[in-house]
């Protein structure tokens, strides 16, 4: 038998990606649990979450013994053991009690990381330690008054399932009525029964019935319903007489299928190739348009569209399924908060925003960082002791705000806070001492961010500990871009900062404009233009080494990309443009032609020796050519620091990648 | 046909016990994520073994025991309770409600493998055994 020969070591190594995943479930749901928590009487453990703690620990206990993780084993043992312990008795949690689960989560959630990432483990004796002591029963502990309230004088339905072969092969099991009777009411209590002739039935009592009509439709899958007029004590299932162990019943089985982030890239990829495969039947369509009666065309022409629709729905059904609620990361910062009012002695009040907005997958496991950064920023920079907000007529607790939005395709997510602001001065100051190079004049925010995000301009006072840990700003940014996003800071001096990371809300397929400069072609992701302009060469005035263009009453600078990639630009009686960024930050980028507006797959640039700033990846048009999509902010940025460095407005061309 | 029902909340857990589980001879198995779940199967055909966790959401693993063991048809199932270490009370528990084995989990594949060939074999529910790690 193979199983014989089988180290351990190596029979856990095939389930690793399945234990991370599943322990970042059971970690989720601890998080999601601690946040809430009061310590004290009254405090918000009831037994069902008592229960569904104690539970997670449990498995993350199970799970962790089964890939040998011992330190995890142990600690999650630990955290178990005061659990039951608090669940035993119906015990209230203190602050130290809490304190002490919170960090064998942060820690336990550090072990797991520590495995994956194959780094060395922290040592988890202090905490266990911890543990150890709030577990004694003689401390710490009081007894609360039980807080069930039996539910009563509310009409419950009694819902018999009879389940069968048949049944369950269309689909219709325990598991699916139990999921529909959630979705119309809550379940009081479920249990199996025998009946007489010996066969088994599923006896579930429903109340908070919201859609009658919907219970009413469920008797087409076996189930039979009695209206209870008022709540009868419980119906009794199989005998209660287990210890601890055997609670009521928690229905807490969830509807989630985990599937491989791979084979959604691969599913993805393959969709790609569908869009591409389209087009390119598109064009060899095209030239048959004239040759085919229009009567016999307008078939072919409406297949073609409806095929391009159906494609988008696919794309977009995909793309939903790698959605998740953003919530997974803004969950998180309650305890960073708690963390950081420990360390900085400020007292904050966080609001959280937008936890069901969804982002892809890819992303929001990315966005954590950055986040975590700028939350830790707000709070060590920002925020002011109470002495000094009590000062300045602000409430004691630094407000803090984390939210996220979804705007069209893409994503915001915010930290804001009413704090001191960015002194721009200070940091003028600083960045000249540090040799970077600091425009003259009032900085506005753009300006003022693309300081703060230079590598090595790092705040290195002992009390900035809290916002070190590693990450800099010029690290937040980075991340952010790699993702195609773009940070911005809005700040007031005494008033407080705002950072808004905004990111698209997938990658892969993005809407594009094909442009054509000098003979080559181009895309550019639509959501990065605002505008398409046209307008006389005539209208080009040179300003200094600047060309501008007017627009609206004001002037634009005016971006030639042919200059800038060192092409030569076919002359013509019209030039286009797109109108990239916004304020003062705005600019016309002008190309040769035009073409066309069209969905693109994006092929990142994985090689770093095709890595070019301001091109984002490359796409096949369909008819085989590869053309480069350009991030056009990205450019006029570079163009930016050439002009501000003293250039003249045709910096030294980019080099062109093949 | 054999067919063997693995209950446990953990996808994991169901995962190893059925790659642990694979060259005994059994050709079906059957996966089931609660309790609920686990009655429901002995109404979907016949199980020649039941691996069984105990800590479970909707319903206790003793509480599973229990019904199954009141069910005429599967009075006789051999039940083998595979629980993390730590349940030391539902050990005693587990064995009145009528386990026929009581393993704890972390496990080794081939020991569980030789149990649950054993039991698959025996299928009189008569033979009783507790293995402590």
């Amino acid at each position: 038998m193979s199983n014989h020969d089988q180290d351990p070591a190596d029979f856990a190594a095939g389930f690793m990606d399945d234990y991370f995943a599943e322990s970042d479930e059971h970690l989720t749901v601890v998080r999601r649990i601690l946040v809430d928590v009061q310590p004290g009487p009254g405090g918000g453990l009831s037994p069902a979450t008592l229960e569904e703690l104690f539970r997670s620990f449990h498995s993350l206990k199970g799970l962790a013994g089964m890939v040998e993780l011992k330190d995890a084993e142990l600690l999650a043992h630990h955290m178990e053991s005061y659990l039951r312990l608090l669940r035993g008795r119906g015990a209230v949690v203190t602050k130290a009690g809490l304190n002490a689960l919170v960090k064998g989560t942060q820690l336990l959630e550090q072990v797991i990381a520590a495995r994956r990432a194959g780094t060395a483990s922290p040592s988890i004796a202090a905490s266990v330690s911890d543990l150890e002591r709030y577990s004694d029963p003689a401390a710490n502990l009081q007894d609360a008054a039980g807080s069930e309230t039996p539910a009563t004088g509310r009409r419950r339905w009694r819902v018999t399932f009879a389940p069968s072969p048949e049944l369950a092969g269309r689909g219709v099991n325990i598991d699916h009525i139990r999921t529909e009777l959630k979705a119309i009411g809550s379940i009081v209590h479920a249990a199996p029964k025998i009946e007489s002739d010996g066969s088994i039935r599923f006896e579930f009592l429903l109340e908070d019935v919201t859609d009658e009509a919907a219970l009413g439709s469920l008797a087409n899958d076996g189930l039979t319903l009695e209206s209870l007029a008022a709540a009868a004590p419980a119906i009794t299932g199989p005998a209660r007489e287990t210890p601890e162990d055997a609670r009521g019943p928690l229905l807490t089985s969830s509807n989630f299928v985990r599937v491989d982030l791979g084979r959604l890239d691969e599913l993805m990829r393959m969709i790609g190739d569908l869009v591409i495969s389209r087009a390119r039947l598109a064009e060899s369509l095209t030239p048959l348009e004239r040759r085919v009666p229009a009567i016999e065309w307008r078939p072919v022409q409406e297949n073609s569209l409806a095929m391009e629709r159906q494609l988008r729905d696919l794309r977009e059904g995909v793309m939903r399924v790698r959605l998740v609620p953003v919530g997974e990361i803004l969950g998180r910062m309650p305890f960073v908060v708690r963390d950081l009012e420990r360390e900085t002695g400020k007292t904050i009040d966080l609001q959280l925003s937008g936890q069901d907005t969804e982002i892809d997958k890819f992303l929001v496991e990315r966005m954590l960082d950055p986040l975590v950064h700028l939350v830790r920023n707000a709070v060590s920079h920002g925020l002011e002791p109470a002495d000094e907000r009590v000062a300045a007529g602000k409430p004691p607790s630094g407000q803090l705000r984390v939210g996220a939005a979804s705007v069209g395709d893409a994503v915001t997510l915010e930290v804001e806070d009413d704090g001191r602001g960015v002194d721009a001065a200070a940091v003028a100051r600083r960045a000249r001492a540090a040799g970077i190079p600091v425009p003259d004049g009032p900085l506005e925010p753009a300006a003022l961010l693309d300081i703060l995000c230079t590598p090595g301009f790092s705040t290195r006072d002992a009390a900035d500990r809290a916002a070190g840990r590693g990450v800099g700003m010029d690290v937040v940014q980075r991340a952010v871009r790699e993702l195609g996003g773009t940070l911005s800071l809005d700040t007031e001096p005494g008033q407080g900062t705002r950072f808004v990371i905004e990111v698209p809300l997938t990658l892969a397929i993005t809407d594009a404009v094909i442009a054509t400069v000098g003979g080559q072609t181009f895309a550019v992701p639509q959501s990065s233009i605002r505008e398409v302009m046209e307008f006389s060469p005539a209208a080009v005035r040179a300003l200094e080494n600047h060309e501008i263009v007017p627009y609206r009453g004001r002037v634009l600078p005016l971006l030639r990309l042919a200059a800038l990639f060192g092409l030569q630009p076919r002359p013509s009686r019209t030039l286009h443009a797109f109108l990239v960024g916004t304020g003062p930050a705005a600019v016309a980028i002008a190309v040769d032609r035009i073409q066309t507006q069209r969905e693109v797959v994006v092929r990142p640039m994985a090689d770093p020796l095709v890595k070019v700033e301001g091109v984002t990846g490359a796409t096949d048009l369909g008819d085989g050519r590869v053309v480069l999509i350009l991030d056009l902010l990205r450019v006029a940025d570079r163009a930016g620091e050439f002009a501000a460095a003293g250039g003249t407005s045709s910096p030294a061309p980019i080099r062109r990648a093949r | 046909m054999k067919r063997i029902v693995i209950v446990d909340d953990s996808p994991t857990i169901r995962r190893m016990v059925r790659a642990s589980l694979a060259d005994i001879g059994a050709d079906i198995f059957s996966e089931a994520g609660s309790g609920l779940e686990a009655i429901e199967q002995l109404t979907l055909g016949p199980v020649a073994l039941m691996v069984l966790d105990l800590n479970m959401p909707d319903m206790h693993g003793i509480d599973v025991l229990k019904f199954v063991r009141r069910h005429p048809a599967s009075r006789a199932l051999p039940v083998l309770v595979l629980t993390t270490r730590g349940d030391e009370e539902s050990r005693d528990l587990a064995m009145a409600a009528g386990a026929t084995l009581y393993l704890t989990k972390p496990f080794q594949p081939h020991a569980l493998a030789d149990h649950a060939r054993r039991l698959l074999s025996v299928q009189t529910g008569e033979e009783r055994t507790v293995v402590e790690p």
